[in-house]
This record gives structure tokens, sequence and C-alpha cells, in this order.
């Protein structure tokens, strides 16, 4: 299978895969690395957490996985560039979910000028102001 | 304070970011336009020690510059921090409940990071593709609309901007956060 870019909110992938009827297909492996969670038979697992599949779920068909599927059984959504063969991948609805009406905060992790990566949690314990800017 | 600067490469950012003591983090995939729904600059969040939200999403501004835009002057905002920093207290708005992204939301932004990524690849053409789709998707998303000038050569602050601040006016100012009397 020709490779396919996966942008998720931490990272670039690249896996193998191949679209077919607008959708992405790869490999339990392809789902590991460019997700970071692995289907087993248990459902999809990361760490202790493990999220049912259905049988019907419709996202594996033999050796094959529906990438955009299994995204939007983690509650994130994708957008296929088929012409350049990139999928963007959104953050989990949850974490939004959980800032909006739960009004907890989400960790986040960003580098600053230079290039140092910092998270949320560094601060934790203190009042914290989060100012989103821009140039523009 | 944190200051996260929604913006393509750390050079935009160094000029804004002179002076400034507290960290400044470059969050150039608009992953905060995401996770807090964010879809205007500036946005300010109040988080409390123990991670909760004291405050949502609200346009507070540090710049004399924004005060006809939101009607809030800095040294306001600045004296409601303070008596919630020394004292606990919060502004009667700060229970507000933030609207969440629509699916049309969602999608922009994933056609807008389709977008930056095409363009840091080499393929304007490609990236043009996708600004298009995100500003179809979210007319009157900022960080979509705005956000894409200066990566299409549009100056941010000249007529391609009055002309989305004057719909987004018409429109009834929509903004993800605490509301702007």
């Amino acid at each position: 299978m020709p490779g396919l870019n996966v942008l998720t909110v931490d990272a670039v992938s690249e896996i193998d895969a191949e679209v077919v009827a607008g959708r992405v297909l790869t490999s339990v492996a392809g789902v590991s690395a460019s997700l970071g969670w692995d289907l087993k038979p248990e459902g999809l697992c990361r760490g202790d957490v493990c999220v049912p599949v259905r049988d019907d779920a419709g996202i594996v068909d033999g050796d094959h996985v529906d990438l955009g599927g299994v995204a939007e059984l983690l509650g994130m959504a994708s957008l296929l560039d088929e012409e350049a063969a990139v999928l963007a991948i959104s953050a989990p609805a949850a974490d939004r979910r959980a800032a909006l009406k739960g009004r907890v905060a989400p960790d986040f992790t960003l580098p600053d000028l230079d290039g140092n990566l910092h998270s949320l949690e560094e601060f934790k314990d203190r009042k914290r102001l989060l100012i989103a800017f821009a140039s523009w | 304070m944190i200051g996260v600067f929604l913006d393509e490469s750390a050079d935009d950012v160094r000029e804004w970011a002179e002076g400034i003591s507290f960290p400044v983090l470059l969050d150039r995939d608009h992953l905060l336009a995401d996770l807090y729904a964010v879809s205007n600059v500036p946005t300010v969040v109040w988080i409390d020690t123990d991670g909760s939200i004291a405050r949502p999403n609200s346009a507070e501004v540090g710049t004399d510059m924004f005060k006809d835009f939101t009607g809030v002057t800095p040294d306001e905002h600045m004296q409601q921090v303070r008596d919630w920093v020394r004292e606990g207290v919060l502004p009667d708005d700060a229970d507000y409940e933030v609207d969440d992204l629509s699916a049309d939301e969602i999608d922009a932004r994933l056609a807008f990071r389709l977008a930056t990524h095409s363009r840091r690849a080499g393929n304007e053409a490609r990236a043009s593709h996708w600004f298009a789709a995100a500003g179809e998707l979210a007319p009157m998303d900022f960080t979509i609309r705005r956000a894409a000038m200066p990566l299409q050569g549009v100056d941010p602050f000249g007529e391609a901007f009055f002309e989305l601040f004057g719909a987004w006016r018409e429109a009834g100012s929509p903004y993800h956060g605490v509301p702007r009397g």
C-alpha cells in the first residue's frame, strides 16, 4: 500500500494505506502508528483504557481497518485530501466538551519560541490566564 | 499568564513577544481553536489552581487598539483579574457556557490544517483550495478567515479584514465565548 500522511493534534505520521471510495483503509499497525490506539480483541485500547468496538461498526474489513471510522469511534472528526494523500484528524470532542461543559481545562503541549515543549500541566497548582493571541 | 500564538512561525511572533516575561508558545496547527473552541483572538481563559475553568473564553484585550472592537478597556479586565487572583472574586459572567463548535466549524479547522500542511510542503495550489474550503465552512471564524490572510499574501489589517469585520458585525458578532455588550 502506498504512503499516506496522517495529521493529528500531536503529530504527523506516514502510514501504508489505500483510499477506497473515500475511505482510508490501513492495517492495525497503521492505526497504532497514526492514532496511538491499538485495535485488540477487547476493543480500541490505549494505556488502561479500552473502547469497545461493535461488530457492526463497520470499521474492520478483513485485514483492512477504516481509519476514519476508528477516529470517529474516538470522537475525532477527519478530513481527507485524496489528491495529496493526507488525512487530517481533530482532537477528541470529549476533550473540548470537558472544557466547554465540564469546565475542565484540557492539557496541551506546545513549543516556545526556542522550540522547547511546554504543557499547561507544567503550571498546575497556580491560577493561570491562558491568552490566545496572534500576529494577525 | 501563558501566551499562545496561533501563528505559522516563531518569526511572526517574536516582535509581539518582545518584552513579555511570561511563557509564549507557538500553536501553528491551531490546537487551541479545536480544544478550547477559540474562534478569534485575543481570547482569555481563566484557569484555577485545580485545573478547572474559572471563567471561560472571553475577548479581553491587552492593547488599546482593540478597545473599539470589543468595548472593554484593558484596565477593567486587569482589575477583574486582580480581584480573582487576590480574593477569588469572580465577575458575573464567569459561569457563561461557551457554545461547542458546529460540525462545519470542526471541518473548517481540519481544512485549515490541510491548507497549512500543503503550504509547508510548497503546494500553493492545494493550500489555496483548502483555505477557500475552510473559509466557506466557517466564514465568521477569525482563526480561519483572518489567520489565512497572511498565509496567502493578504494584509490581515487591510481591506480584506475590514470586509470580514463588517460582515461579522452584521452577522451579530458571533464568538465562542462570553458575549460583549
